[in-house]
């Protein structure tokens, strides 16, 4: 489903995607550099095929996906959880699409709305997520939000022809110091 | 599109094409508490033949996934083994074994099927890799997957619920080229 909550963080506002942001999402995700982290993606997608994946997440009850905007209303990206309520986890994904933005910390402010989202709106147990283990900056991201190591999927993907591997991060309920969000400061 | 794998030939076991009218007998092996305490979906209710057919069966019929069932050589159907989310593009699958006739465990079939079913991935779908996961505690279901080549890659914790509280899951694979330098 597209959220229907809007989050709102120190940098970073999340909010239900659109149609209107569809095009965005194909310009950037015909550039290499970006398409290179995201590991479900064999090329770049069509406007079309765009479309049918967000068509898709509407209708799928184990999906919740938001936009990324500045806090000044500029698209950036999307982020997403995949719901396993039968064992109270999901599983995170995200991509700040802009690579203009990159390193100033919006991704960060992300995670932190989706995973506090995650353990005290949906009342999950676990939120786990896969990564390029040469991917620094998003595993610099993670850590900092708190997320821990679990393990090393080797040969696990295929990038530019040659085969990596995947690192397994999680971070439980109990390890989750909730966001003040009463202040507005 | 329905892809029906093909039959495989073990020397305890031999995995045929599941059938829809397979269903019943898996419902019936859900549902016995000894062989659901390690299934991954322990916690959901009681099976039925319709939850069966949306979980079990339409992956197959999508083309998504192989399913085969268990027999011994004198042909009793004694559990299954399924080939889900198998990627061509980045060459791997996810293996799920189940053995439900209980009194045939600790006899090396689930050993013997997985050889089969391994053969067939890296040397008929060329993947190379295979990965599951299993319940931390599951001793019996790990002795078996180390045998067949698997090693743990990672321990993910509160995975999965079993009555309700959190259970640790091991993270496993095994590489072909580890498997073929193994069995050569």
């Amino acid at each position: 489903m597209i959220s229907e909550s809007i989050l709102e963080g120190e940098k970073v506002r999340l909010r239900p995607v659109e149609e209107r942001d569809l095009p965005h999402f194909v310009r950037w995700l015909a550039d290499p550099e970006i398409a290179r982290w995201l590991e479900r993606l064999e090329k770049a997608p069509t406007l079309e095929q765009e479309y049918e994946w967000w068509h898709d997440k509407r209708g799928d009850p184990e999906s919740v996906l938001w936009a990324i905007d500045t806090l000044d209303g500029q698209l950036v990206g999307t982020t997403e959880l995949r719901l396993t309520m039968r064992a109270d986890r999901a599983e995170l994904g995200i991509s700040i699409h802009d690579k203009t933005h990159w390193s100033k910390g919006l991704g960060t402010d992300a995670v932190r709305l989706v995973v506090d989202y995650a353990f005290e709106e949906l009342d999950l147990n676990r939120v786990e997520l896969t990564t390029d283990e040469e991917n620094a900056r998003a595993i610099r991201c993670y850590e900092k939000v708190g997320f821990v190591r679990e393990g090393v999927l080797r040969q696990h993907r295929l990038v530019d022809g040659r085969f990596g591997n995947t690192l397994v991060m999680s971070i439980l309920r109990d390890e989750w110091e909730p966001l003040d969000r009463g202040d507005d400061d | 599109m329905t892809t029906a794998p093909p039959v495989l030939q073990g020397e305890r076991t031999r995995l045929r094409p599941l059938r829809e009218d397979d269903l019943p007998l898996v419902v019936r092996w859900f549902n016995d508490p000894g062989v659901r305490h390690w299934l991954h979906q322990s916690d959901r209710p009681d099976a039925t033949l319709e939850v069966a057919r949306e979980h079990f069966w339409r992956p197959v019929a999508k083309g998504r996934a192989l399913a085969w069932m268990i027999e011994t050589p004198d042909g009793q159907p004694v559990g299954t083994l399924r080939l889900l989310e198998i990627d061509p593009h980045h060459g791997r699958a996810e293996l799920a074994i189940s053995i439900g006739e209980t009194e045939h465990w600790d006899r090396g079939l689930g050993t013997d099927a997985i050889q089969q079913a391994l053969a067939h991935a890296f040397d008929t779908l060329r993947l190379r890799r295979v990965c599951l996961i299993t319940d931390a505690d599951n001793a019996r279901g790990i002795r078996c997957y180390e045998k067949a080549g698997f090693i743990s890659e990672g321990l993910l914790r509160s995975h999965r619920l079993r009555y309700g509280q959190p259970v640790d899951m091991l993270a496993m694979a095994v590489l072909k080229e580890v498997w073929e330098n193994a069995s050569a």
